[in-house]
């Protein structure tokens, strides 16, 4: 059925016969995207309008939304632990996104060469992403037990005297948050680059070695802005990813010791679904929504100025 | 085939998956209970190892054999937020379990539930332990079947070893005292004398129960002492520190029955995890039990505990059968059920309390069963729309004064000032 669809394909030639096949097409082309289109219309359009709707109301999910106008926006911005979310967020962010990139690069680079079993090699860095991120978080956190743990074992074999409390300090909590992350989704974004350094083609990097270039100068000046487009792909994906933070670190930490580690997304989960304020936590959703929205937005007009 | 058919088909496909997806959000088809039967449905968590659940629904359709009771099983970690969501569905759930007073207050403030003063008359409110915390103006919307209380398990063999008579009378300086006499280091295996497991209420609850004091005060200095005696205990060794029982995510009932740990403060709900636990032979721990420590030694007992209790929903599909069981369950043949299996029931009355003791494996000297009559016992968490609110900031408080990020002080003068101007808006 589908090859003889494929071989009655018309070539585009323009005449009223065919531009009513054009519209015949375009129609199968929608009826195509129609079930994707209604399940992205009921689970994510509509639920994001609503809750633009509900940050300006207080609604505690058993009786009938009341208008409050500012008021959420206005406790919002007068409470601590939004500002203590947000400043957790960001600073999650900025360790998360730079560190996966640049070791996902470098793992990339390491396995990319034709070497005898390094398919074994390159599953194996990929497997944390496929794991059950419950089973890592407990694991990590064992490994971070200030006591007993063996990463404070081997920081006092190796004489620190006074190794972090990581998950158990509020100072460590978060530095030992972002390590399991990052161990985490290199592997993910090490196939992205890998990707998109078999897509450079030779030649340019064997033009600038006879032209007498160092490795370091070909890695600088061929590798890095071939790779641009992958750059821009997994930084956005990576942003947004970090912004979206949850499920890792409630496993983790949840959100303490203290506030230490509470992100935005889970003071959204606390207030609204832990304490019934649908308004209140629409209206943080809305703040991290501008703020994602923002941040790409700006991702994509440095892109565009640079390809210019 | 034609072009025209294929789009057919895909329009076809697409309406075909619109539909099922209309007739999914309609609500649940409802199951066919068996010829002639009234389907109850009762929402529970953990349902597996919550065995007083299977003990209530036995006993109940014994009773009744019109009546098939179907558990609607929740995992227990997220139990209020699920139920929240269900109500807010309108779900038709008939009873709906109340694991607290708190979600508990905020169910009946927002109207969800019926009132049912009728079925606590029958029961008889003079015989109802717990029952004050889900009077609200004078009306009741679930009647309490259980009632947890805290007390005192020890290990009998480790206080033989060590020398020291049973765990009478004690103060927390005594308790203290005593725990550090237990704590030995031999072989490489260390022996804690006690341990505080990372529950908040191990320290506040307790607190607020043997100072009179409210956690809805918003003014926290009551707490100080009983700080201080954790922390000490913590310092010296004598319990599991708590950034590693927090990190490990470690069982208190681990700590206890593999003689990690020779006291433990835990609720009443844990004899019938013992009782089980050595049933299966998972343990062969040799165990007692004791009031809790107190802050005074005038002999008077003041623990806390939570009454657990079943309402009825008001969208059940049969609220007149709900009422039924929830007479039965919080009344003498339920306690009875639940008696049987270790849980100690709301109804307390002489023969409820000599079924209890009955069980097989229950220890029977003369501390355990005066630990089981404690003079007075406080709500757990008061009854108030502000507790959710609370509970959170005094949890993420607690973890900062346990792992040693904030001296006693300052974490408490910390928890009043978020609580004052978070939750009590002054």
């Amino acid at each position: 059925m589908t090859t003889e669809t494929i071989t009655q394909a018309p070539a585009p030639v323009h005449s009223r016969g065919n531009r009513k096949q054009a519209r015949r097409n375009t129609l199968i082309g929608w009826t195509f995207i129609l079930p994707n289109f209604l399940g992205f219309l009921a689970f994510t359009l509509i639920p994001v309008v609503a809750a633009f709707a509900l940050s300006f109301m207080e609604w505690t999910s058993f009786s009938a939304p009341k208008w409050v106008g500012l008021a959420n926006f206005e406790r919002m911005f007068a409470s601590d632990s939004f500002w203590i979310a947000l400043r957790n967020t960001l600073v999650y962010a900025l360790g998360h996104v730079p560190l996966t990139m640049a070791l996902a690069l470098i793992l990339a680079m390491l396995l990319n060469r034709k070497l005898k079993g390094i398919g074994f090699f390159r599953v194996a860095i990929f497997f944390p992403y496929i794991t059950s991120l419950v089973a890592v978080a407990v694991v990590w956190n064992m490994l971070f037990s200030p006591d007993s743990g063996p990463i404070n074992q081997f920081l006092g074999a190796i004489g620190i005297a006074n190794p972090p409390g990581w998950t158990s300090s509020s100072d460590w909590a978060m530095p030992a948050v972002i390590i399991t992350s990052v161990w985490r989704d290199m592997g993910y974004y090490m196939v992205l680059y890998l990707a998109g350094l078999q897509a450079i083609p030779t030649e340019l990097d064997e033009a600038a070695e006879v032209d007498g270039a160092s490795a370091w100068q070909r890695f600088w000046n061929v590798t890095i802005p071939s790779l641009r487009p992958t750059t821009f792909f997994v930084v956005v994906m990576l942003t947004v990813s970090s912004f979206k933070v949850f499920d890792l670190i409630v496993v983790m930490t949840n959100g303490g010791p203290g506030r230490s580690t509470t992100v935005l997304s889970q003071l959204i989960y606390q207030e609204g679904i832990g304490e019934g304020k649908f308004g209140y936590s629409s209206a943080i959703s809305l703040v991290l929504f501008i703020i994602v929205l923002t941040v790409t937005v700006l991702q994509f007009k440095i892109q565009q100025r640079r390809e210019r | 085939m034609k072009r025209t058919t294929l789009a057919a088909i895909a329009l076809a496909v697409t309406a075909g998956l619109g539909l099922t997806g209309c007739a999914g959000a309609a609500g649940p088809a409802e199951p066919q209970a068996a010829e002639g039967k009234t389907r109850l449905t009762v929402s529970v968590w953990n349902y597996e190892g919550t065995p007083e659940f299977k003990a209530l629904f036995d006993g109940y359709e014994a009773a009744n054999p019109t009546v098939d009771i179907e558990p609607v099983d929740i995992l227990a970690d997220d139990y209020p937020q699920k139920v929240t969501t269900m109500l807010a569905g309108g779900d038709t759930t008939d009873v709906l379990t109340m694991k607290n007073v708190i979600d508990y207050s905020r169910y009946a403030s927002n109207g969800q539930l019926q009132e049912i003063n009728s079925v606590v008359d029958k029961v008889g409110k003079d015989n109802l332990a717990g029952l004050d915390a889900f009077d609200i103006d004078g009306k009741y919307f679930a009647a309490p079947y259980r009632q947890d209380f805290w007390l005192l398990y020890y290990n009998k063999d480790l206080f033989k070893a060590a020398g020291i008579e049973e765990p009478k009378d004690l103060t927390w300086e005594k308790y203290t005292e005593i725990a550090k006499k237990l704590t030995t280091e031999a072989g490489g295996k260390k022996t804690y004398g006690t341990y505080h497991h990372i529950w908040r209420s191990v320290v506040q609850a307790i607190a607020a129960a043997q100072n009179g004091a409210d956690q809805n005060s918003g003014d926290y200095g009551f707490m100080e002492d009983q700080y201080n005696t954790a922390l000490d205990l913590q310092k010296s060794g004598t319990t599991l520190d708590f950034g590693t029982a927090k990190s490990q995510k470690t069982s208190y009932r681990t700590m206890f029955e593999t003689g990690q740990a020779a006291m433990m403060p835990m609720g009443t709900w844990y004899t019938a995890g013992i009782l089980q636990a050595k049933k299966d032979g998972k343990t062969n721990v040799n165990w007692g039990l004791a009031p809790l420590p107190q802050k005074n030694d005038d002999g008077k007992v003041t623990t806390f505990g939570s009454p657990t209790a079943f309402a009825v929903n008001k969208n059940a599909t049969h609220s007149d059968e709900a009422k039924k069981f929830i007479e039965w369950a919080a009344g003498e043949e339920g306690a009875k059920a639940i008696s049987k299996i270790g849980v100690v029931p709301a109804l307390q009355n002489e023969s409820v309390t000599a079924e209890y003791f009955k069980l097989d494996g229950l220890p029977t000297d003369e501390l355990s069963k005066k630990a089981f009559a404690p003079d007075q016992t406080a709500l757990e968490m008061p009854v108030s729309d502000k507790s959710a609110a609370t509970d959170k900031i005094l949890n993420q408080e607690h973890d900062l004064i346990m792992v040693g990020e904030r001296s006693v002080s300052d974490g408490l003068a910390e928890m009043g000032k978020r609580v004052t101007s978070e939750v009590l808006g002054k």
